[in-house]
């Protein structure tokens, strides 16, 4: 598979990420739920997620890995997201 | 950052049941309240988490290789459809 392929891939997936966080933020600044916050923070870990794999794949190169912080960046976004589900969810 | 690959293999493992959890809220949304938006996001999720899993199982060194990228295309077009679908029913 092309990088170049793969580099587009991410990009959409950046795009879908930001426009992601931008509508949770909306509705939260309008309904005030605090689950739509963290689910928000969560959609912009991810969106740095997709930001480190266009990075690492397309702008630097093979001696520098940035997988420690995609890790970080997707982990992050899950814990974010898991958070606001268990303590902000109704039940 | 340096990063020792069974410590990678482990944060993978954790992000990957990370994204299973979530799955499964979604899918708890969506059978509560039976909006097909959660429905495509426990299946978002569930392909994050396959795309997350697939490289530490089968060896591959990035997920660019192989086609794996190719799940988180399809999970950010399943997010992608569920907003858009989501927005033409407000209207």
């Amino acid at each position: 598979m092309s990088p170049v392929w793969a580099a587009a891939v991410y990009l959409l997936c950046l795009a879908t990420s930001c426009v992601c966080t931008g509508l949770l933020m909306r509705a939260y600044l309008r309904g005030r739920s605090r689950l739509l916050l963290w689910t928000a923070l969560s959609f912009a870990c991810l969106a740095i997620n997709n930001l480190m794999l266009v990075f690492d794949l397309v702008i630097t190169g093979p001696e520098v890995d940035l997988l420690a912080w995609r890790q970080l960046s997707a982990a992050a976004a899950i814990a974010v997201l898991l958070y606001g589900f268990i303590w902000e969810a109704e039940g | 950052m340096t990063s020792h690959p069974v410590v990678h293999a482990f944060i993978s493992g954790a992000i990957t049941f990370g994204y299973v959890i979530a799955g499964l809220f979604f899918l708890r949304f969506w059978r509560r309240t039976r909006d097909p938006l959660f429905a495509s996001f426990a299946a978002a999720f569930a392909l994050l988490a396959a795309n997350s899993a697939l490289p530490v199982m089968f060896g591959i060194p990035n997920e660019h290789l192989g086609g794996v990228y190719l799940l988180r295309l399809a999970a950010f077009l399943l997010i992608i459809a569920a907003i858009v679908r989501k927005n033409r029913r407000r209207r």
